[in-house]
């Protein structure tokens, strides 16, 4: 193995090129190499050598041919070297005094770009104390701020406040602007690059970093948002090659820094080939502080129910196991690998990303593309518009799955994202999660368009939110909720600023990848609308299994369509129950008289209690059963009313 | 968004659209990414991120024009419901919608 060529420096350290050594391990803190137990593998090697070519351009002349390349691995983390400072012209400016401390930028950031910390005031003043040099110290305390979440509660309940900063990583920051977009208190603005900005912006990251942890008196745990205020949340360091803006690296971010919560960085990843794996281990850089492998498109579950085994077999039974893919290996490709994985019961968890196209391979359509989408292999031309077959809902049908959790989720709803992603861990057994994610160069939406478009994406029933729990009953009206979808019991849901109904066609609208639908007046075309009723049925199909239509309950009103050529939605089967799935079936209550078919013959009784359900038959036996089943078994006729 | 006086302004004059596209594209660089238009009666006001904003005046929500202009920037809006009169002062959209990749791809 070939040895370290410039012993006298790490690229962990300041150097000429990186003078505020802002390319440095530790994503709130300083931290160092993580080293690997491997003969195949030195980290100090890699990373002082190999990286080094590649920063300072040197690579491809003077690096001999690599053992590492051959064997294709990279240590953990590397990506926090690479310097992206040179691939915009803006930049975010935080501005103290409008932040409420919400961590919107935090979280959605996709690079891990913008860091936040909190620390209680009077440690706050003997740090500050300690930087010696007045200008840096000067410099850093501008970037302070009190917001009431943080220091006015606090100190009203224990008397001490917190000081809480967000700043800029300048070396990650690849100017996109959602964190301004995502911001509703004008608290960062994008301002052009000088090198006097740039200067000011790398001292104070370099400040922020060896200023300390985060005090966690000041970080609830019952906050979500606030995870990312821990160290050990920074699974997904900055540094990966997305493009700017990418709704898939704030994706990655935010599943890992729920896992991390929790696991720090004692889990795994095997992810199916795929966008995902191109800019997260183009080498020499790997964002990742856990350890990650690659395969092949079709066969990351197979590979993922393996290393669960193997990890079983060690005792590390307690280490999560994630299987990451987009909607082309999850949905198309490695589609039998998944449906075997799930039909396991082995405890892997399944995280795709669904961009609704081949966005690496350039933009092929996949099962998950929307109905009249236009993409390479679905091309929009004179008699075709765009994709003609309808969606595959991998959510439902991973649902039919035995005992799977499953939930479609975005990051624009950032409670239930972290909500689906704890409780998949917490759940004994597989789960996949589904999450929205825009790619902007496919969808044909501006860099800082990622939250936007997944919220538009839920509140148009493009992409309903749902979590399907089988530990909430035994049928599947208990296990699934719609609950984060707008007016869940209507067909579309209205914006009460404007008074307008949004619906699919809306989302359309909004992105280029529709754009050829609409013609001059705006109109949209008869697949368009197809497209939305395929959407609608799609939606009342979710709200049947989740008991929100039912006999009682007035079927939904069909959308305003214009063509005739699809289907209408089925009514959805009669049931004897209310709406909300709680009530007994066929107006029973306590004392009701009924009979009770035990397979041979009909035995009367009576019910005795309604919670929990107990029959009590003529023969002196007593059944007890929850109310969905007593519900399973009226609707079977095995229970009826006299 | 805080309110500030705006950026660039430039009036329109009816069958004159294509002097405020040059005006767009011209001042275009003096605003960062775009974020939302706001169209008054009489008034077209154009945000970016930061809040800040370009005022094309004289034209509004009746103007056949504004829907060309509205197109111009990216706009997502219903061309059916735009020239409606409502009860606030003014209608929001958002722009941000761009040429895919897929645009030009010929098989």
């Amino acid at each position: 193995m070939a040895s370290v060529q410039d012993p006298d420096g790490k690229m962990n350290d300041a150097n000429e090129r990186d003078p505020y050594n802002n390319n440095s391990y530790g994503t709130l803190v300083d931290d160092g190499y993580i080293p690997v137990d491997l003969p195949i593998l030195d980290v100090d090697d890699f990373n002082d050598r190999v990286i080094r070519g590649y920063e300072d351009g040197s690579a491809e002349k003077k690096l001999p041919a690599d053992l590492a390349v051959a064997r294709s691995v990279i240590p953990a983390g590397t990506a926090t070297l690479r310097d992206f400072s040179y691939v915009a012209p803006e930049i975010p400016e935080y501005i103290t005094e409008e932040c409420t401390g919400c961590m919107d930028c935090v979280t959605l950031c996709p690079d891990t770009a913008i860091l936040g910390k909190v620390v209680g005031e009077e440690d706050w003043q003997k740090r500050m104390d300690q930087i010696e040099d007045k200008e840096a110290r000067d410099l850093f305390a501008k970037q302070w701020a009190e917001p009431t979440k943080y220091y006015a509660g606090p100190k009203k309940k224990t008397g001490e406040g917190g000081k809480f900063s967000i700043i800029i990583d300048p070396s990650k920051c690849k100017g996109c602007a959602e964190c301004v977009t995502v911001c509703d208190d004008d608290a960062l603005k994008m301002i052009p690059k000088t090198d006097e900005i740039m200067n000011d912006l790398k001292q104070i990251h370099r400040t922020f970093k060896e200023f300390g942890p985060s005090d966690e008196r000041f970080v609830s745990d019952k906050l979500l948002i606030d995870m990312m205020l821990k160290e050990e949340t920074h699974i997904y360091v900055g540094g990966a090659g997305s493009c700017a803006g990418c709704g898939e690296g704030t994706a990655l971010r935010m599943m890992c820094s729920a896992t991390g919560v929790k696991y720090k960085n004692e889990w795994g990843i095997i992810a199916a080939t795929g966008c995902n794996t191109v800019y997260t281990s183009t080498y020499p850089y790997n964002p990742y502080l856990v350890p990650w492998s690659n395969s092949l498109f079709e066969n990351a579950p197979a590979y993922a129910m393996g290393l669960r085994m193997r990890w079983d077999q060690k005792g590390w039974g307690d280490k999560p196991v994630w299987c990451l893919g987009g909607d082309g290996a999850m949905f198309d490709i490695g589609f039998q690998s998944l449906s075997r994985l799930l039909a396991s019961g082995l405890n892997v968890k399944v995280f795709v990303l669904d961009t609704q196209v081949y966005s690496n391979t350039g933009g092929q359509a996949s099962t998950s593309t929307f109905m009249g989408q236009n993409t390479k292999m679905s091309f929009h031309g004179k008699k075709i518009g765009g994709k003609l077959e309808r969606r595959k809902e991998i959510a439902q049908i991973a649902m039919m799955h035995p005992r799977t959790f499953v939930a479609q989720t975005t990051c624009a709803h950032v409670n239930h994202f972290y909500r689906c992603v704890i409780d998949a861990l917490e759940f004994d057994g597989p789960a996949l999660i589904s999450c929205f994610t825009t790619c902007q160069p496919e969808h044909g939406v501006a860099d800082n368009m990622a939250t936007d478009q997944a919220q538009l994406a839920v509140d148009s029933r493009a992409f309903p939110l749902l979590i399907y729990d089988p530990r909430k009953g035994d049928t599947i009206r208990q296990r699934l909720t719609l609950q984060g979808n707008p007016a869940m019991k209507d067909d579309w849901w209205t914006n009460p600023k404007t008074g307008e109904v949004v619906d699919f066609i809306d989302f359309c609208r909004s992105e280029g990848r529709f754009a050829k639908h609409f013609d001059r007046e705006g109109s949209p075309s008869d697949l368009l609308e197809l497209a939305r009723e395929e959407r609608l049925e799609n939606w009342h199909q979710l709200q049947e299994l989740a008991g929100m239509l039912g006999g009682g309950a007035p079927k939904p009103e069909k959308g305003p369509a214009k063509s005739e050529k699809q289907a209408s939605p089925k009514p959805a089967a009669a049931k004897s129950v209310k709406a909300n799935g709680d009530s007994l079936p066929m107006g029973l209550s306590v004392g009701s008289k009924i009979k009770y078919n035990d397979g041979e013959r009909w035995i009367d009784g009576v019910l005795r209690s309604d919670d929990p359900v107990v029959l009590a038959l003529a023969d002196n036996t007593k059944i007890e059963i929850s109310r969905a089943l007593l519900r399973n078994a009226c609707d079977a006729g095995i229970v009826r009313s006299q | 968004m805080s309110q500030s006086a705006a950026v660039a302004t430039c009036r329109y004059s009816p069958g004159k659209l294509d002097d405020v596209l040059e005006f767009l594209k011209r001042a275009r660089g003096e605003l960062m990414e775009l974020r939302k238009v706001r169209v008054w009666r009489a008034r077209v006001e154009i945000y970016d991120v930061n809040g800040e904003r370009f005022d094309v005046l004289d034209i509004g929500y009746p103007d056949r024009d504004v829907v060309e202009l509205l197109r111009s920037i990216g706009t997502s809006f219903k061309p059916e419901f735009i020239h409606q009169p409502i009860q606030r002062d003014f209608k929001e959209f958002k722009t941000g919608r761009r040429f895919p990749w897929a645009e030009d791809r010929i098989l």
